[in-house]
């Protein structure tokens, strides 16, 4: 399954992008870089408060027609994102609040104006009439017996509880020597895209069309729930994702702004437009995270663990958002809780509180980054109560690469790897040898040194059967491709996922280069374009390449054939006597270029082989073999010092062992990896929205929120192993999230490694000094 | 993110700028790298801005025998770059290289900074360890306050209606003097969560020790001063710190308090090592 | 309630009469239709709008494009062909120094300024002069390298200790 590296530009080269010249020369064209004409400003009325009744919206004369409330696009239909999962109590999220408010934020009206300033002019002269309601704030609060219902007729404030049982704990239980249990929590944060989001919607009359740009990663799929949701047919919209500047998740929703502001533009039939500030973005975007854990090991002396038992809470807030539910963050970290480690006996339970707070969303490494987070710190936990080092207990755990294929406690099919391996590489390259002599000896400027890992699988490119296991509202089980040459031999590819930094115009074109041998710089990627490409689902959970690439790679080998066909034609030659290599079909010492095939195939029909249809395309679907997913995996390991005197940490090392088999590009590859880290280091060290009791958010702007700059980020030493899926094309696995996944795990390991001469311990993230600090006080306190 | 309207002005001297400042609803714009995120943030009611980066008075150095008068438009860059003169024996470059980023350094000036008064603000802390005069002019005329007296807490100053600083003057620091710097931020070019100066002249016989960042005016502990200049142990300073800490009582968390400790023992340690 | 400003942007006289509330990113953007200047939070922290006045980069965002009457300002289109800046675009396009491309302006003009003013760059001094410029892809690791290769192509980097 292995790739040929055939030529400096197929799969396995380094490839330079063919994205960065326009996006380099600042001709980048974000949605807030498009103009209509006659396009007006759109500011949200949002909710200042929590929870409440809204009793109405008092608008100023002057701007009764520039104020637009639910009852103005009344035709619209509230979001609802259930799973078929029993007990799931389901939302109604509107476009813009009907009778009640239930987070910060939320959209009460539209205001329109020829600038955004004036547009918030007039949201800001609106007032509001509100009986206010006590805010579910937090998790307990919102579990409390007598806890307000944020929607009516709930049983009570959560969304789904599951349970997943596998094995016999009680048997474990009673002989287990070891008993290690933890409670720990992982902050809210947001996603921060650096591109905010954004919606520009017209009505184009000559196609009869709504046309809805949005700063989007799946625009066919928003087509899809956008037609539904506003009433009208598919074929009468066209959703185009223009450059879009990152998007982790967050661009991978249905938002009501989506909603609102396509219905605003069918009424009021001009171009409309709605910028997403970033005070929005941190208050009112999808949130990321939120989870609370209470996990138990049971292991033996010498800390090989037989059975697990966990619990997940997570704080989903107030709506369930499409088409991902609100139970998919906590149901996927029980869901992986036993991560690479052979774990026989596992119970986990899943519960998805909500509260008033923004609906939370899907965040680069959902759910996996705090599974990963609570096993990984339990096992450092494990190998200090047995007395032995936690790489030892780790490596003893592990799934064995003899194990392969392995079926984990929680039903993953783990298609490939050694996981072992993979972390003595990592371990090999920090040398925590190395680094314990370094922290024996102490520092200079007294600052503690500490040792930290973390392993995790990743769960990439699911298919039909996983979305049909969660039960989702959409089945991402495909992708297409249609490969088409132009009459002069050049190539276009047409994608249905959405291309937002990845390189994707690049790797799709390597992969057509390996199927057909033509210049990447013969290839276009065309994406983005619900009427430009075939119906795609776009790019989120470590899918595009796995699944694009084995669509583009399919289509072109069908082209490949035609090509063949027509070549051998021209040439005279039999077709089981040419060759295709180097963009030439050959015959002995003649060849023949795509220019003269595609000349024939498109203008010269009476040069084609009898029977040969004109035209020069295919199209294909892929659906891997294998449809549970492709399972990445990774060791992150790293080196910090922590400053005792002001809680500062500073990371001195860091590097990553991963595999997400064969690599398209190893460039582009890294480089997701390293910012995959960094932003995991958010998540770690800076990143949290606190919200305080009457359900005000606390972190709103780039004052308060912290994301790491280049002088936090440290320099990431990347391994790379190549261990091809047997079930993929190439024996591609997904990779885009993996980065982001075991950074809190780690710097949580080597924040306590640091900390243990002090007796102290750190349970949160974000890590931030007042945390460190108050650890060392408790620590001092009980002393 | 877009302000509310408000009217503009750019005064061509000092006395129609201080004529324009007594208006109600006006607010002075210096380098605006403060303000003008509160304006975008709709945080601050401005009905005129009156924008003094057309005057020249506001611009210059002056380097006289005792001291030198900044004036209060110059950049924090000017001072990082070193196009000024020193009167700190390198702390005001260094300080001016230590907070926010570039390009906001290239636009924020120390008079607009001290102005401000945000507890967090470092050139505040830094003219309070400075022992720094400001001019201040207004249409009663001019007069000078000491930066201690200036700042009365969390974005409140001594500055009357209309009133606006014109320069701030650094006594020229004694040549025997070191100085002690220690800052805690998040991150690079974050505001500081906790930022200490200790300034020490043996020779002279004479310590200053000042913390900012502390939730309102900067705190200066004298006897604490005194004490690492008689040569105290660390143990003994360690402890004083901490009670005076307390008895400043603003209500600092207890891991705000060992931060804020850690930051002037530093800096006092730094000075002494100089 | 408008005010008259008038400056050069790009090389190129621009007189309008303005809201003074217009900040310069919106004057470049929204007015001129220089896109290439990005807003990422509108505060004065992401540095994705950062442009040069008078020669210095500045936050366009909280920069009031009326009290920047008489200024020069350049964006990063109007740095195009300057020899330093395309050997900065030509740095990240090898180095990978940018993903999805929207810090990349605010970026490129920071570097520009950073290569010009210093000339005893490593590592850390890059990491640490760029901190006023926020990206979310990636990591900062291919930023720094490509700077670092311009800086060395440009002659501003240190050399081997």
């Amino acid at each position: 399954m292995t790739a040929t590296r055939v030529s400096g530009e197929g799969v396995g080269a380094s490839v330079r992008r063919v994205e960065d010249r326009r996006l380099l020369d600042g001709g980048g064209e974000y949605l807030a870089d498009l103009r209509v004409p006659g396009t007006v400003e759109v500011a949200f009325l949002r909710s200042p408060v929590a929870h409440a009744r809204l009793k109405g919206v008092d608008i100023p004369t002057q701007f009764r027609n520039s104020v637009f409330l639910a009852e103005d696009i009344g035709f619209t239909k509230p979001i609802v994102a259930a799973t078929a999962a029993p007990g799931f109590q389901s939302s109604e999220y509107p476009a813009l609040a009907r009778e009640k408010l239930r987070f910060v934020g939320e959209m009460i009206a539209m205001c329109i104006a020829p600038t955004r300033a004036e547009a918030e002019d007039i949201a800001q002269a609106c007032t509001l009439d509100l009986d206010e309601l006590p805010a579910v704030w937090d998790i307990d609060v919102a579990l409390a017996a007598d806890a307000p219902r944020i929607h009516e007729g709930w049983r009570d404030n959560v969304f789904l509880r599951s349970a997943i049982t596998a094995g016999d704990l009680a048997g474990i239980k009673a002989n287990a020597p070891v008993v290690v249990q933890k409670t720990l929590r992982m902050g809210r944060h947001a996603g921060v895209s650096l591109e905010t989001r954004g919606v520009l919607a017209h009505y184009d009359r000559r196609l009869g069309e709504l046309v809805v740009y949005s700063s989007t990663q799946f625009p066919h799929v928003i087509r899809t729930v956008l037609a539904q949701s506003l009433g009208i047919a598919e074929s009468r919209l066209r959703v185009v994702a223009p450059d879009v500047g990152g998007g982790f998740g967050i661009k991978g929703n249905f938002h009501p702004e989506e909603l609102a502001v396509a219905a605003l533009a069918m009424k009021l039939g001009c171009p409309v437009r709605w910028i997403e500030d970033r005070r929005e973005h941190l208050v009112a975007s999808p949130h990321a995270r939120e989870h609370r854990y209470r996990i138990t090991a049971y292991a033996d002396r010498s800390g090989r663990i037989r059975g697990l038992e966990a619990e997940v809470v997570v704080d989903a807030g107030a709506y369930s958002v499409w088409p991902w539910t609100a139970a998919m963050e906590a149901g996927m970290s029980a869901g992986i809780m036993t991560g690479p480690y052979d774990i026989p006996v596992y119970h986990g339970r899943a519960v998805t509180v909500c509260t008033n707070k923004s609906p939370l969303g899907p965040y680069r490494g959902v759910g996996r980054s705090g599974a990963c987070f609570a096993l990984e710190t339990m096992i450092d936990a494990i190998a200090r109560a047995v007395g032995r080092n936690p790489e030892d207990v780790r490596l003893e755990n592990m799934v064995p690469p003899s194990a392969m294929p392995y079926r984990s406690a929680t039903g993953k099919f783990y298609d490939s790897g050694d996981y072992p391996e993979c972390a003595r590489r990592a371990l090999a390259a920090i040398d925590p040898a190395a680094v314990r002599a370094r922290q024996a000896r102490g520092e200079p400027d007294g600052r503690l040194i500490g040792f930290g890992m973390a392993s995790y699988t990743e769960q990439s490119a699911h298919g039909t059967a996983e979305w049909v296991a969660r039960g989702m509202p959409v089945v991402f089980g495909y992708e297409p491709a249609l490969a088409r040459f132009t009459p002069d031999g050049k190539l276009i590819l047409f994608v249905g996922i959405q291309n937002h930094g990845q390189g994707l115009e690049t790797t799709l074109a390597q992969v057509a280069h390996q199927e057909l041998g033509i210049a990447v710089a013969d290839i276009v990627v065309r994406h983005g374009d619900s009427s430009v490409s075939p119906y795609g689902m776009g790019t989120f959970a470590s899918r595009s390449m796995t699944m694009a690439g084995g669509a583009v790679s399919r289509a072109c080998a069908m082209l490949a054939e035609k090509v063949k066909r027509i070549g051998a034609h021209l040439l005279q030659a039999p077709i089981d006597a040419v060759t295709l290599a180097g963009g030439q079909v050959a015959f002995g010492s003649q060849s023949v270029g795509f220019a003269a095939i595609a000349e024939a195939a498109y203008r010269h029909p009476e040069r084609l082989p009898s029977g040969e249809e004109p035209g020069l395309e295919a199209n294909a679907v892929y659906e891997p073999q294998c449809s549970t997913g492709a399972f990445s995996y990774a060791t992150h390991a790293c080196t910090v010092a922590v400053d005792p005197g002001t809680g500062m940490v500073e990371l001195l090392d860091y590097v990553v062992c991963h595999d997400c088999g064969t690599m398209v590009n190893p460039m582009i590859v890294e480089a997701q990896v390293v910012g995959g880290v960094v932003q995991g280091l958010g998540t770690a060290l800076y990143e949290e929205i606190p919200y305080d009791e009457n359900g005000q958010p606390l972190a709103s702007t780039f004052l308060d929120y912290l994301i790491p700059g280049a002088p936090e980020a440290p320099d990431v030493r990347v391994l790379h192993m190549e261990t091809p899926s047997p079930h993929t094309r190439f024996g591609i696995k997904g990779m885009g999230e993996g980065g982001a996944i075991a950074p809190p795990a780690a710097v949580v390991n080597a924040v306590n490694d640091a900390l243990r001469p002090l007796g102290a311990e750190v349970t949160e993230t974000p890590i931030t000094p007042e945390r460190v600090l108050t650890a060392i006080l408790a620590a001092e306190a009980r002393r | 993110m877009k302000p509310a309207p408000f009217a503009y002005v750019r005064p061509k001297s000092l006395g129609e700028a201080v004529a324009l400042l007594v208006q109600s609803g006006a607010r002075a714009l210096a380098g605006g790298q403060s303000l003008v995120p509160m304006l975008n943030l709709r945080l601050a009611p401005v009905e005129r801005l009156v924008d003094l980066g057309g005057l020249a008075e506001l611009r210059g150095v002056r380097d006289s025998s005792g001291s030198i008068l900044y004036g209060a438009m110059t950049a924090h860059a000017v001072f990082e770059d070193g196009e000024v003169p020193d009167a700190s024996n390198g702390l005001m470059p260094f300080v001016a290289g230590q907070f926010a980023f570039r390009a906001v350094r290239n636009r924020g000036t120390i008079g607009g900074a001290i102005a401000l008064a945000d507890p967090a603000a470092d050139w505040l802390t830094t003219a309070v360890a400075l022992e720094a005069r400001l001019h201040l002019i207004g249409v009663a005329g001019r007069r000078l306050v000491g930066a201690e007296e200036f700042v009365l807490g969390p974005y409140v100053t001594a500055l009357g209606e209309g009133e606006l600083i014109e320069a701030v003057e650094v006594p020229k620091r004694a040549a025997s003097e070191r100085w002690g710097h220690a800052r805690v931020a998040m991150k690079i070019g974050d505001y500081a969560e906790s930022m200490a100066i200790a300034l020490m002249d043996r020779k002279a016989g004479r310590g200053r020790l000042v913390l900012g960042a502390a939730d309102g005016a900067p705190i200066l502990f004298p006897e604490i001063a005194a004490r690492a200049l008689s040569g105290a142990a660390s143990d003994e300073l360690r402890l004083a710190v901490r009670r005076a800490l307390l008895a400043a009582d603003r209500g600092f968390t207890p891991a705000k308090l060992a931060m804020h400790t850690t930051t002037l023992l530093r800096a006092l340690a730094q000075a002494a090592a100089a | 309630m408008k005010n008259h400003v008038s400056l050069t942007v790009n090389g190129r006289r621009v007189a309008a009469e303005i809201e003074p509330r217009l900040s310069l990113a919106d004057f470049l953007r929204e007015h001129l239709h220089l896109t290439a200047t990005h807003l990422g939070c509108e505060h004065g922290v992401c540095g994705a709008c950062t442009v040069l006045a008078d020669g210095k980069p500045i936050r366009a965002c909280i920069a009031l494009a009326v009290s920047l009457d008489d200024a020069e300002i350049r964006t990063l289109e109007g740095l195009q062909g300057d020899p330093l800046m395309e050997a900065l675009k030509d740095a990240f396009h090898e180095k990978h120094g940018l993903q999805c491309g929207f810090c990349t302006p605010g970026m490129l003009v920071s570097a520009w300024d950073l290569l010009r003013r210093r000339r005893d760059l490593d590592e850390r001094t890059v990491r640490v002069a760029m901190s006023g410029n926020l990206c979310r892809c990636t990591g900062y690791q291919g930023i720094v390298r490509s700077i670092m290769a311009a800086a060395a192509h440009a002659g501003s980097a240190k050399g081997p200790a």
